[in-house]
């Protein structure tokens, strides 16, 4: 059990680094969406090893389930001028930025591991993680964050009809520097 | 704990394994003999035009928007449903609170038309 | 019950805002709005300090700990932030009708992200924290893209948004580390690990403190992390910059105070030598400076204000960073600034925009030549705004810097205290440019000049905002005592 449990966890974390890096380096916007689903997917999976069933299942739901159609979504909607990357300006200093964060992020990385002290995961519970201890902290210890969550869903629901909806009026900032360029009208 | 989910991996396995299979055979063994009109875009007989993005409306995006977070909302249901007995009555006058907070965030969301489609 | 009356200023902003929210869209003919989330923001505020006068000791707010710590500190930035959010919805009042944006969902986001920032202000764990940060960074975006058709609009809050989301994504694996070597979420007790020495057991813990330092910087817009305000700050409507300006950096220096004072304050972490001070004194310098430098260089005013409220988050960094020597002096300091940073930033910009109206919006200095003439009231009032911002006495603006830089002297940072006066002269010079062009030039022949605004709301902004600069001015020790009380809060 013990092998094929961390055989498990490596090929789900490196399905899900492959993943990541094939969103940020995809040159075709869909593929990068559906990189980014592999990804989710397998974070998933992590934590179903984690035993942490519920979150596993919201994962593949919410994450793979609606918001990667989101981004499909939005993709479609700006169409052909976004479905290319085509900026390579300074992509030598680019890179070796990207580089040099990535080796330093590396290396504080592999300091802490080599001189921490293992962290004992804590013995769980059986039914730790399902549905039933989720609701159960939820309603006792949780709620005050629980119910408080409901402003930030609130404020979402609002800033997207304060985006999305409604007519638009052209200021006339606008009328000057770019004529008839409306939210919705993209090229 | 992962040995409960054995069936469902062997499932996903046979799965892949299947539609590999079908896959592999189909690319390897099927005659192909490309020629340039095979090739082309097929459009109901007539050459494409324009570009292969479709200009949505954003009415598509709010849609989209304002379901993912009402299924966000949703989520935080599941728990409770199952605990509903145990959790009792503090649980479902947290629930009143929470699901009050969104009812009128659908209301509003109602009332300005943002679910509309024409207008 | 007593409950209740300690939650009442949270009760009353969110259940205020979703009354305003129903009649909004059940009356026929939505209006005074605008009114109705003033007062819904007053009344808050005033439950604030019915319970800072009601005494807290006597309330049962132990239950809501850790999430949400009702203390001194969090009623006096629910005050703060409730007469920001008042002010903004005033200004908001007269703009919106004028340019014809007139939507009741700013008035409803405006509710809900000061709600957010409230949150902010009183959390004590990051669970909550985090929740209220995106509360109000939400809420902030959503304002900064409220003038749809507008490119520049659209820009600023694309790039705030992924900025802001960037930071808050490192902010949350820095917390995620931190609790991974803590085994904790509550502030107090990350806060008791870190004086037992996690750090030394768990180094990650210190990856999670400099990413967390690096989220809480973002958000208080400190140089090198500023990229975004500038063009977030000029593409949003002005009510909603004054807002951003003022509410949001309030309540993400709350958030700061709250963090490094509760979680990251034990004598290691705080030490000149290993901890988190010097880096912040070298931010503070450095967001000053180049804040400064760039302002002086603008040709929109109202771009110059954003430079200027970067360089006001630098010397309000030079406050956090006294906490070295005493947290409670910085806490005072800091919480004072910011009360003064309030009145006179807000009043600054609703001069800004009464001093304009549709197609002759008040924008660059050469719209503002001779404004002195033409309108006295209003480049009167505008003056004392900036005067204050400059920190001439005896406005508000002056006893804050005082404060604060009183504060860096005594704990010995003489350097500091140099670097961030030769940077108030500077800060003066594009403060007095402004003064100039209202008073000394004339408009050239022919060109556009801006016509001000009729608008009831605007000045009713203005006259309490002027009122409160030369109340804080003349008498500062009531506030200021309320400010030395709340930073009791993180007495050891």
């Amino acid at each position: 059990m013990n092998v094929i449990g961390s055989l498990y966890f490596y090929v789900c974390a490196a399905v899900a680094i492959a993943g990541a890096i094939a969103t940020v380096t995809a040159r075709n916007p869909i593929r990068g969406a559906v990189s980014l689903l592999v990804m989710v997917v397998s974070i998933a999976g992590l934590f179903l090893a984690l035993s942490a069933e519920f979150l596993a299942a919201i994962q593949l739901i919410v994450y793979a389930g609606a918001i990667v159609v989101l981004f499909l979504f939005v993709i479609m909607i700006l169409g052909e001028s976004s479905s290319s990357v085509h900026d390579k300006k300074r992509i030598v200093s680019r890179t070796l930025a990207a580089a040099l964060l990535g080796a330093v992020s590396l290396g504080a990385i592999v300091l802490v591991v080599g001189v921490s002290t293992p962290l004992q995961a804590p013995r769980i519970r059986a039914g730790f993680g399902g549905i039933d201890a989720i609701g159960r902290a939820l309603f006792s210890d949780w709620v005050v964050p629980f119910e408080l969550s409901s402003a930030l869903l609130m404020v979402a629901v609002l800033g997207a009809v304060a985006i999305a909806k409604g007519d638009i009026k052209r200021p006339l900032e606008s009328a000057a520097t770019t004529p008839g360029s409306a939210s919705e009208e993209q090229p | 704990m992962l040995s409960t989910y054995a069936p469902m991996f062997m499932i996903i396995a046979i799965a892949t394994l299947i539609a590999g299979l079908f896959y592999t055979f189909a690319t390897v063994l099927g005659p192909k003999n490309p020629t340039p009109e095979k090739m082309m875009p097929f459009e109901c007989g007539s050459d494409s035009v324009g570009s292969r993005g479709v200009k949505l409306s954003v009415k598509f995006y709010l849609t989209a928007i304002l379901f993912v977070v009402f299924d966000i909302e949703a989520v935080f249901v599941y728990p409770w449903a199952i605990q509903f007995r145990q959790l009792g009555w503090f649980g479902l006058a947290s629930m009143i609170g929470f699901l009050s907070v969104v009812a009128i965030a659908l209301v509003y969301v109602w009332r300005k038309g943002a679910l509309e489609w024409e207008s | 019950m007593l409950l209740m009356f300690a939650l009442s200023p949270f009760l009353v902003l969110g259940g205020g805002a979703l009354l305003l929210m129903l009649a909004e869209v059940f009356s026929r003919r939505p209006s005074g709005l605008a009114i109705g989330t003033t007062i819904v923001f007053i009344t808050s505020g005033a439950f604030s300090v019915a319970l800072w006068l009601y005494g807290i000791e006597f309330l049962p707010v132990g239950i809501l700990s850790p999430w949400i710590l009702v203390d001194k500190f969090t009623l006096f930035f629910n005050v703060l932030l409730c007469l920001g959010g008042a002010l903004a919805s005033l200004l908001a009042g007269g703009y919106l009708v004028e340019y014809k944006l007139n939507r009741g969902e700013f008035y409803s986001i405006l509710l809900f992200a000061t709600f957010g920032g409230m949150m902010l202000a009183s959390a004590g764990d990051f669970l909550t924290l985090f929740l209220g940060l995106e509360t109000m960074s939400l809420g902030a975006y959503a304002l900064t893209a409220f003038r749809r058709a507008s490119p520049r609009s659209a820009e600023g809050a694309l790039k705030y948004f992924l900025l802001g989301s960037f930071a808050a994504a490192i902010m949350l694996y820095g917390i995620a580390l931190v609790y991974g070597a803590t085994g904790s979420t509550d502030l107090a007790r990350v806060g008791a690990a870190f004086s037992h020495g996690v750090v030394t057991s768990h180094p990650m813990a210190l990856i999670g403190l400099v990413l967390i330092v690096i989220g809480l910087l973002f958000k208080v817009s400190a140089v090198p992390f500023h990229m975004w305000t500038p063009d977030a700050y000029e593409g949003a409507p002005t009510p909603a910059t004054a807002y951003m300006a003022v509410v949001v950096k309030s309540a993400a220096f709350a958030m700061m105070l709250r963090v490094l004072l509760t979680s990251f304050g034990d004598a290691e972490s705080m030490s000149w030598s290993a901890g988190w001070p010097p880096a912040l004194a070298a931010i503070a310098v450095l967001t000053m400076t180049v804040a400064n430098l760039i302002a002086g260089r603008q040709d929109s005013v109202k771009r110059m204000l954003a430079y200027s409220s970067i360089a006001h988050a630098g010397y309000l960094l030079v406050g956090v960073v006294v906490a070295l020597r005493s947290k409670e002096q910085a806490a005072a300091g800091v919480i004072f600034y910011l009360a003064t940073y309030t009145v006179s930033t807000i009043g600054a910009f609703g001069a800004l925009i009464l001093l304009g109206s549709y197609g002759k919006e008040a924008v660059s200095y050469d719209d503002l030549a001779g404004v002195g003439k033409r309108h006295p009231a209003i480049a009167m009032a505008f003056s004392l705004f900036l005067f204050s911002l400059a920190g001439v006495p005896p406005t508000a603006g002056f006893f804050g810097k005082w404060f604060i830089f009183r504060a860096a002297m005594d704990s010995g940072f003489y350097w500091l205290t140099i670097l961030a006066f030769i940077n108030s002269v500077i800060g003066a010079y594009y403060y007095l440019r402004v003064l100039v062009f209202m008073y000394m030039r004339e408009p050239q022949p022919g060109a556009a000049i801006a016509v001000p605004m009729q608008s009831r709301h605007v000045k009713a902004a203005l006259l309490l905002s002027a009122v409160f600069v030369l109340a804080l001015g003349l008498a500062p020790t009531c506030t200021l005592d309320a400010a030395i009380a709340a930073a009791t809060t993180f007495r050891m």
